[in-house]
């Protein structure tokens, strides 16, 4: 009897550190695969008819519209082909038929929620960022972490305490660095705006990541991420382009725009590929808040900060050949800092060191 | 209509005192036998997401009859309250 206890204790204590050390593996792997969704949306943003628009511009587009319009144009463009993504990946699962009963429940509408959130409004000021400012506003979303921290004391009440506030104080004082770089004299005149707009998605995906990861712990997460990208794939094609286009004063560039943007196949198998990243980006985050907890899941998230300068350099920097990729250093070590601020807030690392040494 | 599986599953927890994965399997075969994931790795993953979000807790385990682990849940009042919030 004793044995078979004893036993028993074992195979549970296994199944529980089998069960954290994937959820770690997962939000970790999520923050790789932004890294790579990062590179492979700007490298897509940058050939075919991109290269034209935000190159040589031979079509005449005005700077509103390709700062603005092809912003949200290239953002909706890749969640929608992530939610094609995403629907054939749950339909070989056999899990379309509770999409469709998921999606109009509680935990689906929250999704929705963040969604229209974390989609066309974060990640279209995420790709303006990048346009104004390049990857130095990468280390900037990074930042999601800390205020999902502050929005999870909020909403649902959740712990935040002098650990978490001096991890806070080392990602906003990280965040002072990279914007001290905008007032250098050599830096591009629309660096500032770039890191300011980029500062919206940081809020953005701090509240998705709150409200999100909530939600998929009751809703699964390739039914919760299907739900994702198909809100901001259409949200943002039929209404934040079009909105764009108004106010760049002509409704019918959305159309003609996206027709140019479909018909430019090399930016479109890039896309392709972006658009496959950027599912597992958000569904391995969501999973990875639901399966350890939303303060570990987004420190492991967060991890992007290393990944996304890392594989812009070796994708577009190494690979691709263009040139500007390679980030001051004070960017890389304020993107160390900011991890370091966002492994305080998310685990005290005493208590991480002395669980690495029970497994 | 029936319930997302995943709703199914955490459902099941204010209608019953204690369940392991195998019981949640064997109670939601008939509606959801033909679901990929109604298996024992996948319904332990839902049990545990929800124990660490606090819907569910671990009431007890042993070996079974086969030396397999079985592992009871079950769902305290705030949980109860919490699931039949979101999943009325």
């Amino acid at each position: 009897m004793e044995q078979v206890s004893a036993s028993a204790i074992s195979a549970k204590q296994q199944m529980a550190s089998r069960f954290f050390r994937k959820g770690v593996f997962l939000a970790t792997l999520s923050g790789i695969s932004y890294g790579l969704y990062t590179a492979f949306i700007t490298l897509a943003m940058s050939v075919g008819i991109w290269e034209d628009w935000y190159g040589p511009n031979l079509a005449g587009l005005t700077m509103f519209t390709i700062v603005y319009v092809i912003g949200a144009l290239g953002s909706s463009l890749n969640y929608t082909l992530s939610a094609v993504w995403g629907a054939g990946i749950a339909g070989a699962r056999g899990k379309l038929r509770d999409f469709f009963k998921s999606v109009n429940s509680k935990p689906g509408r929250m999704m929705v929620l963040a969604a229209l959130v974390g989609g066309p409004i974060s990640s279209t000021a995420y790709i303006v960022g990048l346009q104004l400012a390049g990857s130095i506003v990468i280390p900037i979303a990074a930042l999601c972490p800390a205020i999902g921290a502050i929005l999870g004391r909020l909403f649902y009440k959740q712990k935040l305490n002098l650990r978490m506030l001096f991890g806070i104080s080392i990602c906003v004082f990280a965040s002072f660095l990279i914007g001290l770089q905008s007032v250098a004299p050599d830096a591009p005149p629309q660096m500032l705006m770039g890191i300011l707009i980029a500062f919206i998605a940081a809020v953005g995906w701090g509240f998705e990541g709150c409200v999100a990861g909530y939600g998929t712990s009751m809703i699964d997460y390739e039914v919760g991420i299907l739900i994702r990208q198909s809100v901001s794939g259409i949200v943002g094609l039929f209404i934040l382009v079009p909105v764009f286009a108004i106010m760049a004063g002509d409704m019918g560039l959305s159309v003609s725009l996206l027709g140019d943007a479909l018909s430019s196949t090399n930016a479109m198998l890039i896309f392709f590929v972006s658009s496959f990243f950027t599912l597992y980006a958000f569904s391995l985050w969501y999973k990875g808040n639901a399966m350890c907890g939303t303060a570990l899941g987004m420190a492991c998230n967060g991890t992007f900060s290393f990944w996304g300068p890392l594989f812009c350099w070796i994708i577009l920097g190494v690979f691709v050949g263009q040139e500007g990729w390679n980030l001051p250093f004070v960017a890389w070590v304020a993107a160390v800092l900011m991890s370091v601020g966002i492994l305080f807030i998310a685990v005290n690392p005493l208590k991480l060191i002395e669980k690495r040494g029970a497994v | 209509m029936k319930r997302a599986l995943n709703f199914a599953v955490l459902k099941h927890f204010t209608q019953v005192e204690e369940a392991s994965a195998e019981d949640v399997i064997e109670v939601l075969k008939d509606d959801y036998g033909d679901y990929k994931m109604l298996n024992k790795k996948a319904i332990y993953e839902i049990l545990l997401t929800g124990e660490v979000n606090g819907f569910l807790q671990e009431s007890r385990f042993e070996l079974d009859a086969n030396g397999q682990l079985r592992v009871y849940y079950k769902a305290h009042q705030e949980g109860r309250d919490t699931i039949n919030k979101y999943l009325p």
